[in-house]
């Protein structure tokens, strides 16, 4: 009874998440259009491109890791969705988010992309590997101010469980520590790669990053990962550092409010070169980040 | 043991098997049999085998000692028969400085057995917490200093790792397993009997220092070995890294239970990516990155298992690796040593780039050499050990818990935290829990299901036709273009400041003046000693009156 409660939650949360995930996707189109000064294609014009995908006749493959590598990848962010309650609290929507915590999540964010490296390294596409390249390197620097502003709010909360830590929140997180929310969102905008830490897919740069190889339906099932994959980040910031959600109404508006300041950012700033982007991120953000630790580890004691 | 019959009343000498010793046996033991199943594909000389059983005797008897002395003389067997195991392979060079860094490590930790012996005379561990209090300020720092430093050279922290990386790269592919899995636990065993016996609780100022001093070794070697071409030294340099996670969380309270995890984890991983080396430069003869590649559907097992392995050495979630790294943040968060986690953290994720580099330069790309496409899969002795282990992993990954009762009893034993569980799928940490048998089998289903609904979607698979049919910037790739991207990886990062630092600077200059300076004073002391027979009699004369002297006052 109970692993069918999560079946249904699970299906819920992830119909929920798809279709969001590409509601948004086409509102950013749409709106970076605007600042652009034109008019963008139909909200749901991804949506639609996605299932055309699905439907084409060929695509090519390179053997069994690489048509492996975008499902490792769609795999990876439905776990990551799951491993995420959406409210916070209530018996529903909440996936196996109880058996896991915060560190697993974090681990899970990098899963789905490093699963789908091996398959764009078995393609073997020199381009491919390069978009990965660039991708692991600026991993690093971008995790780093990200963990410093986390493992502070984990310590504050003195909880790794996600609920708990958005239940916490008397005042918002974001408005209690306002350093750590600020070197946090760098990072958040790179994870969801937007100017100018978008040095992964770097359109009209790299041939096209990662994605270069794949075609047909395995380029459909990386661009329904990239919609859901990008509502369950949405969802965790919220809960880290917005207070959470406790209805859909509240969900919808705090992650979409989050998004639009990302990619509001993300429109009006050009793109660093790698390392670049590195070494912006490994000093700014962290110098914010470590402060942000002293002052609210202080406030502590 | 009594003495008394050699004249030796006063010393007492003991083994004793601790739960703590019989853990460090069983990795030893456990070691030693995973890597003999490879040996039977090399002709090795009968004295290669009799050598490693010596050294296996002198690994028990540095665990299983239970004073000073014993742990010492096995300390002191097991650097000399490691020395002469890799004299079958080593140069000169690297030799060399095996040997000048394992007998200063010798040397430092025997003036320090002595000055503790000094304290109590009792070279026993029961009494050495005893010894140390008696000691004053200064013998002690003096005590702590040599016997880390010992320690460090062993565990190869960043600085003490000059002798490790050249002895890693050339020793035997049998022997680098082992000196990877087991050798280097010596290092992990002598630090814990070091807190745990001697020091009891470390000071602020010394868990800090060593806390650092890990975390510093982890983030250095993770970034020196992410630009490493050759296999075996990015694996020395991983190794090292690991270790360091080892000392940072040893530094901490309650870190016994992680570091003892990670020990277990870090050796049967090191063991299944040494073994899967060992058969790749078995069955093609080369051993860098530059040369290797794609070499996936040649040996698909072999690649499988790699994979387990990386996982793990990941720490990624569903496999065994999670559980040790979540051990080893929990204890972290809960000393509240938070700047340290985040670094600690920040190499983890470093490591990811030198993990895919291992992963894609092996067994993924195009092969720069087509050479390469004659060949098969690795031969089954060297897979067998490979499937354990990897059994091994993802059963820790299943049931993180199902060791935590044995190391309860080892937590027991030396009056530290017991760690919390619930059943064998849950790992309780103060700051949460997590069940691995749900997040593996959740995992597994959302990948089945994903599987099953893309298999079926209605559009047809083309395989590509060779190495060149690939989307390449609507040209035509030919066998003159560089299709092995990945083994330069990394390179952008040296343009980075802060880590074009690490890159830049090298202990090699230390250590070459080091060389220099011992030179310039041996010549200033053949001055003296000329080997002369008269002035040799002379300088023993001047001895004599100043010790006769020295002795008189």
């Amino acid at each position: 009874m109970m692993i069918l409660n999560i079946l249904l939650d699970s299906l819920m949360m992830f119909v929920i998440a798809y279709l969001t995930g590409f509601l948004y996707y086409g509102l950013y189109r749409n709106i970076t259009a605007r600042f652009q000064k034109r008019y963008g294609p139909p909200v749901w014009q991804s949506f639609f491109d996605s299932i055309k995908f699905f439907t084409k006749e060929e695509s090519t493959s390179h053997g069994w890791m690489f048509y492996l590598g975008p499902i490792i990848m769609m795999s990876g962010a439905i776990m990551t969705l799951l491993s995420i309650p959406f409210f916070n609290s209530g018996e529903s929507y909440k996936g196996v988010s109880e058996y896991g915590n915060f560190f697993v999540v974090l681990y899970l964010l990098v899963l789905g992309p490093l699963g789908n490296a091996l398959g764009v390294g078995t393609g073997g596409n020199p381009f491919g590997v390069m978009g990965v390249t660039r991708g692991l390197s600026r991993l690093l620097a971008l995790e780093l101010p990200f963990y410093i502003a986390v493992i502070a709010i984990m310590s504050l909360s003195e909880s790794a469980d996600i609920a708990t830590i958005s239940n916490s929140q008397t005042t918002l997180n974001a408005v209690a520590y306002p350093l750590l929310f600020i070197a946090a969102l760098f990072s958040f905008i790179g994870m969801m790669g937007q100017a100018p830490f978008d040095v992964v897919g770097a359109p009209v740069e790299v041939y096209s990053g990662p994605a270069s190889e794949f075609s047909g339906k395995f380029l459909a099932l990386l661009m329904s990962q990239g919609a859901i994959f990008t509502f369950a980040k949405l969802v965790l910031m919220v809960h880290l550092f917005l207070g959470g959600a406790d209805g859909f109404v509240e969900l919808l508006a705090k992650t979409f409010g989050l998004f639009l300041f990302v990619i509001a950012f993300g429109s009006i700033y050009g793109r660093f070169k790698t390392p670049q982007s590195i070494d912006f991120l490994l000093k700014v953000p962290t110098l914010i980040a470590v402060f942000g630790l002293i002052l609210a580890t202080w406030n502590l004691q | 043991m009594d003495l008394s019959l050699f004249g030796l009343g006063a010393i007492v000498l003991a083994l004793k098997a601790t739960h703590l010793a019989n853990f460090f046996a069983l990795l030893i033991a456990f070691s030693s049999v995973m890597v003999m199943f490879i040996s039977r594909n090399y002709k090795l000389p009968k004295s290669f085998y009799a050598l490693f059983l010596l050294l296996n005797a002198s690994l028990f008897l540095i665990v299983y000692a239970a004073d000073y002395l014993l742990f010492f003389i096995g300390w002191e067997v097991m650097s000399i028969s490691t020395y002469f195991l890799l004299s079958f392979t080593l140069s000169k060079e690297a030799l060399h400085k095996y040997i000048i860094f394992a007998m200063a490590s010798a040397l430092s930790m025997f003036v320090a057995i002595l000055l503790l012996y000094s304290g109590t005379h009792s070279f026993l561990y029961e009494n050495a917490a005893q010894s140390f209090a008696a000691l004053d300020a200064f013998r002690a720092v003096v005590f702590v200093l040599l016997l880390l430093f010992a320690i460090f050279i062993k565990l190869g922290v960043i600085g003490f790792h000059y002798w490790l990386v050249d002895a890693y790269e050339e020793a035997h592919n049998i022997f680098t397993s082992y000196l990877s899995a087991v050798l280097s636990k010596m290092g992990v065993y002598a630090l814990i009997v070091l807190i745990t016996q001697v020091l009891v609780s470390l000071t602020f100022e010394l868990s800090y220092t060593l806390a650092i001093i890990g975390v510093l070794t982890s983030i250095i070697a993770t970034f020196k070995a992410i630009q490493e071409d050759s296999i075996k030294r990015l694996l020395a340099y991983s190794s090292i890294a690991q270790l360091g996670y080892i000392v940072t969380v040893l530094a901490v309270a309650d870190g016994m239970a992680g570091a003892l995890y990670h020990s277990l984890i870090h050796t049967a991983v090191k063991l299944l990516l040494f073994i899967n080396i060992a058969g790749i430069v078995l069955i093609t003869g080369r051993e860098k990155f530059s040369e290797l590649g794609g070499l996936i559907y040649k040996t698909p097992q072999s690649f499988v298992l790699l994979l387990i392995g990386i996982i793990t050495l990941a720490g990624m979630p569903p496999l065994g690796g999670f559980a040790s790294k979540f051990m080893i943040y929990s204890s972290l968060m809960d000393a509240k040593y938070l700047l340290i986690l985040a670094a600690v953290m920040f190499s983890s994720a470093s490591a990811f780039l030198y993990i895919y580099k291992l992963i894609y330069g092996i067994y993924l790309g195009h092969p720069t050499n087509k050479k390469l496409e004659s060949v098969k899969e690795v031969p089954l002795s060297f897979l067998l050990p490979q499937y354990i282990l990897a059994f091994v992993l993802v059963l820790l990954g299943a049931y993180p818990a199902l060791v935590v009762p044995y190391f309860n009893k080892i937590l027991l034993e030396l009056h530290l935290k017991e760690m919390a569980f619930s059943d064998y799928a849950t790992l309780i940490s103060s700051f949460g829990e997590y069940n691995g048998l749900v997040i593996i089998s959740a995992f597994g289903a959302i990948f089945v299901t994903v599987l099953f609904v893309f298999v079926n979607v209605h559009s047809k698979k083309k395989e590509a036709k060779d190495r060149f049919d690939i989307a390449y910037c609507a040209e035509e790739p030919n066998e003159a273009t560089h299709l092995h991207y990945g083994f330069s990886m990394g390179k952008e990062l040296r343009r980075v400041a802060f880590i074009s630092l690490i890159y830049k600077n090298s202990v090699k200059p230390f250590y070459d003046s080091l060389a220099k300076q011992t030179l310039n004073v041996s010549e200033v002391l053949k001055k003296i000693y000329t080997g002369n027979l008269i002035s040799n009699f002379n300088i023993g004369v001047i001895f004599a009156i100043i010790l006769l002297w020295w002795s008189v006052k």
